[in-house]
């Protein structure tokens, strides 16, 4: 489904992704972690094409994704993106801003991309903030609205970017109920998170980058419990204790 | 004294209206082709595309960097050198142009780059395309950082329209040159000339006023 075929990346003399070989199979939940600059997120901004690679291949459902000729539009309308900090529309209302993929991307009819909007949002349980604008909203609301929002092109892949990273602790918990549903949908997922419970409750593998490049890879409960390397072991340690 | 005065007054002012009606004829044409120029040269000139940027922006500092009189001049009597000739009222308008709608770019460039990276990635990610990202996601929230500085803008326009005077157009300033010639009341020809500028740029003063109070909440 998502293939990295010796994928090199430099943000000028910082070589950020380094040889990066990675196959995520369809309605696998990666977790991605690792210590900030480690590439983690600019290893899933990759997969959409928000950032451009320097060297390899990204394939996504035998798309390539890097090649000039690939329809981004029809790519990207596969995969939702959410953000740290949301980037909902701060000028539309809620349901506008779930809509406005559908409408103007698919081209559905208002009446269609509305229905489909609200279902996402009961699916997020934010039916009641439809007419709310973001800044009405509570951090976690925002980033709910956020899923929604990439949730409505019906993608096959989800990829989260530090999806609570700039939430209050308490709103935590709702952000990820919500990404535990889809789980259960058989979504594709790439977490980047630090979040420990989520991975070992949900994730099938947990990755781990240190300075551009795969450390460790595998099942959760291995790599929790017996990581291989003294790297992994020192940044479990750390973000346990903290 | 006073009756004298009024009498000429009466006497002068139906020709400071057609003075009036060229410059607002000019003004108003001018701030149309300099917002449509200006906001598709500000887009240009916040674009990623480096050649863009940088032809705008010699354009921009070239038109900043020299007086609109220079600018006039070149248009009306130089450009004939080259073959181009132009009427005083299409020259003009292509010199307001030329300058109204740099300074609008720069207005416009500036409103779209206070926009976050993040609203840019965010629209990326959902599949829009570069006019829509514009159009739907960045352009309407960069217009309340535009607005206020562009109502501005238009005021300072309409007063550089009373500079095309000096190739011949009968406009307000012109007006009053004529008329100062003829008559020995200097003092109130071009208080009634300066009057009636106020006339029009005042409304948008106000209006400019209260898009920055309006903006900022």
């Amino acid at each position: 489904m998502i293939e990295f075929k010796n994928v090199n990346k430099w943000f000028d003399k910082l070589h950020v992704l380094n040889d990066i070989n990675l196959k995520i199979p369809k309605g696998e939940v990666l977790v991605i972690c690792g210590p900030s600059g480690s590439g983690k997120s600019t290893l899933i901004r990759c997969i959409n094409r928000l950032e451009k690679i320097q060297q390899g291949q990204i394939i996504v459902n035998d798309t390539p994704v890097h090649d000039k000729s690939t329809n981004l539009t029809k790519l990207r309308a596969e995969i939702g993106f959410v953000f740290q900090q949301f980037h909902l529309y701060p000028h539309m209302t809620v349901l506008q801003n779930v809509m406005l993929a559908p409408v103007n991307v698919k081209k559905l009819p208002k009446a269609k991309a509305e229905k489909i909007a609200l279902e996402k949002l009961e699916q997020v349980g934010l039916t009641e903030k439809s007419a709310a604008y973001p800044a009405q909203l509570s951090g976690g609301q925002q980033q709910r609205v956020a899923i929604a929002r990439g949730l409505v092109m019906s993608p096959e892949i989800m990829l989260f970017d530090e999806p609570t990273s700039a939430l209050d602790p308490e709103m935590i918990g709702e952000v990820l109920d919500v990404m535990v549903n889809l789980v259960s949908e058989g979504m594709t997922m790439c977490v980047v998170t630090h979040e420990m419970g989520f991975a070992k409750k949900v994730a099938d593998r947990v990755l781990f980058m240190d300075e551009g490049k795969i450390v460790e890879i595998g099942n959760p409960t291995d790599f929790f419990d017996n990581p291989q390397t003294d790297r992994a072991a020192e940044f479990i340690s750390k973000i346990l204790t903290h | 004294m006073i009756s004298f005065y009024f009498g000429r007054l009466m006497e002068i002012f139906p020709f400071f209206l057609k003075g009036l009606w060229m410059t607002s004829k000019i003004a108003f044409i001018s701030l149309v082709t300099c917002t449509l120029i200006g906001f598709i040269l500000g887009i240009f000139r916040s674009s990623d595309s480096t050649i863009l940027k940088r032809v705008v922006g010699v354009y921009v500092a070239f038109v900043r960097g020299t007086p609109f009189v220079v600018q006039i001049f070149i248009v009306f009597f130089i450009l004939p050198e080259w073959g181009i000739q132009l009427d005083a009222f299409t020259a003009a308008l292509l010199a307001m142009a030329i300058m109204g709608s740099a300074f609008i770019c720069e207005i416009v460039a500036g409103g779209i780059n206070s926009i976050p990276r993040g609203q840019w990635e965010a629209a990326t990610s959902s599949g829009l395309n570069g006019i829509q990202k514009l159009r739907l996601v960045i352009i309407p929230q960069a217009m309340k950082v535009i607005l206020p500085p562009l109502v501005g803008q238009y005021v300072l326009l309409i007063k550089d329209t009373s500079v095309v005077s000096v190739i011949g157009i009968m406009e307000l300033t012109r007006v009053g040159w004529v008329t100062v010639v003829r008559i020995p009341e200097g003092l109130m020809v071009f208080t009634l000339v300066g009057f009636l500028y106020f006339i029009i740029s005042y409304p948008l003063i106000l209006l400019s006023n209260y898009l920055e109070k309006r903006m900022a909440a």
